[in-house]
């Protein structure tokens, strides 16, 4: 039993076909010749951690606990989740787990890989926890649960899980209460060790990701034919793979989750290595803990092999940005800047005594007669101060000097035709508290990038309801649109009766919902792009990277936009 | 060069309202780049009672490159080598820490704050940081000796 666990992270190595054995003995030597059969006798914590030869799987998920990790408070929190994948691994022994995990994540390419199948129920696993987070917020969880029932029954006989369990729902149930608006969207950079003169690492598209639910988990690894062509930047929330084209990263390299709010990464059995801020989280072949990782992390995947001289065999640096969700909202700080543009170049009116300064020349900005450049996270510089950060070697990735965040300014602009008249309609309607004037247009066009701006709001707008409707993800289309559409903050004690209404596919209802959002939530000042989206379409607004909108080329207009004027004048919402 | 307007600006709001215990002037009217700063000793550190010379050296590029500080004045600490450079090893101003919104003054204010508290485990001093973890006392005491010997107000 005991070597069964310990191996079932790693057995694709000894089921390799022969083509790949080579790179198996690659990457042996990267990974300090390590001996396939032999790891659980050589690796001293986890041996450790079995004594006895009956050793049950609960104590290999225990293995987690000496690890040093006492510093965290939230330890008892997330032990669970470990526990519960190692116990994932266990379950790949049975058939049935791997049938139901293919059969439930219909979102992906299938695959008929054994590895691949093994891989996606262990993570189906490790969402287990947050898992119970939809369930208390939906109560019609269970009844919808889209988890692989067999993995489902294996973790409720577990003791440990009900051991581990009503914690976490405690914790996340605060925390739910806390912050009800974050969302699980973590991002993928490239980042190119300049300071050090080190090699160059692997070159990548930005990846971003939104996921689906909480319970996702989102693969790295090495980049695989069979995945299907890889979506760098989906318009949905996916926890689709991410695959790197390097030799050096690992089939099953390492895996990012949201855990208790918070984004964590884990070494699923790498040979070469996956490294948070330059520590190994795990030695060859072995799976870690659960690391958090903030926004500014580096996750680097393997190391060069051969002096990366080649392309193939370079490491993948990975610059992560996660946590970075209010920033894509509307808040404090970007709202301001909107009025202090509106109101650019209105003469007497206007009151410049608050206007920002520029952080590179400490004048100040937003002043009439001045080029300006603004970045999605809304601060503002003169465009002759920044342009060379804007010119430099990484572009066309920015990163804005104040708050460090990155922007791709080769993004497609999301600036659909209807999105000024629409918020004018919105504010006229709503007697919004910035009045719209006639030089926003023109003031926008100048500072680039308000039609970011908009974008952001409406996948912010848009994504946030995840969180209630997570869980519930796969239930149907026309129920989650609905979901995403019409859940808000200040509607979360009505969401669930409303939603368990909709859940009805009637089109009519779904349309009163659009409706009703519209004419409650939109303050005047904000884009009202959700609105121009049919139920059918609303995935669409999902798209967790704002910056970089694909979305806007495939979001054509469809008759349902003229519905638009009928929501905004209050009468759709009386209905 | 438009890093002069920043500098002129920066160099006036400190002057104007220096932080606690930093005077701040020019070493050469001429040059905008090269600063003279006089710091207090914090109270409560063994830096106490002593003023520390200060050489602040601002590249051509800033704000995008990271301004460089070194001490003058001979002074016994973890993060400051005890060559007669004296450079000084601040976070914020390695390259890949430095953000051009930062500000001169934020620098110094962290610099004296390091006075206060040493980083050990960011030492450029490796002595003198086991010492100062290991045995402070021993550590206080030189630190001490060598502001009254170096960093005497005259």
């Amino acid at each position: 039993m005991e070597t069964a666990t310990a191996s079932a992270s790693f057995s694709d190595s000894s089921h390799r076909p022969g083509r790949l054995r080579r790179f198996s003995q690659l990457r042996q030597n990267l990974s300090g010749h390590r001996s396939r059969n032999s790891i659980s006798n050589r690796v001293s914590w986890l041996s450790s951690s079995l004594p006895g030869r009956d050793s049950t799987v609960t104590q290999v998920g225990n293995s987690t606990a000496p690890c040093p990790d006492s510093d965290q408070p939230t330890l008892a929190r997330y032990t669970s989740a470990p526990t519960s994948s190692s116990r994932a691994l266990a379950l790949d022994n049975q058939p049935s787990s791997t049938d139901s995990a293919r059969s439930n994540s219909p979102n992906e390419p299938s695959r008929t890989s054994n590895v691949m199948a093994r891989l996606r129920s262990s993570s189906a696993m490790q969402g287990r926890p947050p898992r119970t987070l939809g369930r208390t917020t939906t109560p019609d969880g269970p009844t919808t649960s889209p988890e692989p029932t067999a993995a489902a029954a294996a973790a409720n006989d577990a003791p440990a899980e009900g051991i581990s369990t009503p914690p976490v729902e405690m914790q996340e149930g605060e925390e739910e209460a806390n912050k009800p608006k974050q969302k699980a969207t973590i991002r993928f950079f490239p980042y190119q060790d300049t300071y050090q003169n080190s090699r160059p690492s692997l070159p990548f598209v930005p990846v971003a990701r939104t996921l689906p639910s909480e319970s996702c988990v989102i693969r790295v690894g090495r980049y695989s034919e069979r995945d299907g062509i890889p979506i760098p930047n989906p318009a949905e929330p996916s926890d689709a793979p991410v695959g790197f084209k390097s030799k050096v990263v690992s089939r099953k390299h390492c895996e990012f989750m949201f855990v208790n709010g918070q984004w964590h990464v884990k070494d699923v059995g790498s040979s070469s290595g996956t490294f948070l801020n330059h520590m190994r989280l795990s030695q060859p072949n072995m799976t870690s803990r659960l690391y958090s990782i903030k926004d500014g992390d580096i996750v680097q995947l393997g190391i060069d092999f051969r002096g990366g001289e080649e392309m193939i065999f370079r490491c993948v640096r990975i610059r992560i940005e996660c946590n970075r969700s209010w920033q894509q909202q509307p808040n404090e700080f970007n709202k301001n800047t909107e009025s202090l543009i509106k109101n650019l170049g209105k003469g007497d009116t206007a009151d410049y005594s608050g206007c920002r300064e520029c952080s590179i020349c400490l004048g100040s900005v937003l002043r009439p007669y001045q080029c300006l450049f603004m970045a999605a996270c809304a601060h503002v510089w003169h465009y002759k101060c920044i342009s060379r950060l804007l010119h430099s070697p990484d572009y066309p990735m920015f990163q804005c000097p104040n708050c460090r965040a990155f922007t791709d300014l080769s993004a497609e602009v999301d600036d659909t035709p209807e999105y000024e008249t629409e918020s004018k309609k919105a504010a006229a309607a709503k007697a919004g508290p910035a009045p719209e004037d006639e030089t926003e247009g023109p003031s926008r066009s100048a500072t680039q990038t308000p039609a970011e701006a908009p974008a952001t709001n409406a996948a912010g707008e848009s994504s946030e309801p995840q969180e209630q409707s997570e869980g519930r993800a796969e239930e149907g289309e026309l129920v989650t649109d609905v979901e995403n559409l019409h859940l808000r903050e200040e509607q979360l004690a009505e969401a669930d009766a409303e939603s368990r209404g909709s859940d009805s596919p009637a089109p009519n209802g779904s349309n009163d919902d659009l409706a009703r959002s519209a004419t409650i939530n939109i303050p005047g000042f904000q884009p009202t792009q959700p609105l121009n989206v049919p139920p059918g379409r609303s995935s669409h607004l999902r798209a967790d990277t704002p910056v970089r909108s694909e979305t806007s080329d495939d979001n054509p207009l469809t008759p349902r936009n003229d519905s638009g004027p009928l929501a905004f004048d209050g009468r759709a919402g009386m209905q | 060069m438009g890093s002069q307007k920043r500098i002129a600006k920066e160099l006036s709001e400190l002057t104007a309202s220096p932080p606690d215990g930093i005077t701040v002037t020019l070493l050469d009217e001429a040059n905008l780049y090269e600063w003279k700063v006089l710091m207090e000793g914090p109270e409560g550190s063994p830096y106490q009672g002593g003023i520390f010379q200060i050489r602040l050296v601002l590249p051509t590029e800033y704000p995008f490159k990271p301004p460089t500080v070194s001490f003058a004045t001979k002074i016994y600490h973890p993060n400051v080598t005890n060559d007669d450079k004296g450079s000084m090893c601040l976070g914020m101003l390695r390259p890949d820490e430095w953000k051009p919104s930062s500000k001169i003054g934020a620098v110094l204010e962290f610099a004296r704050q390091l006075l206060a508290e040493p980083m050990p485990d960011d030492a450029i001093e490796g002595r003198i940081a086991e010492q100062y973890k290991n045995d402070n006392k021993r550590y206080d005491e030189i630190a001490r000796e060598w502001t009254r010997k170096h960093a005497n107000k005259t």
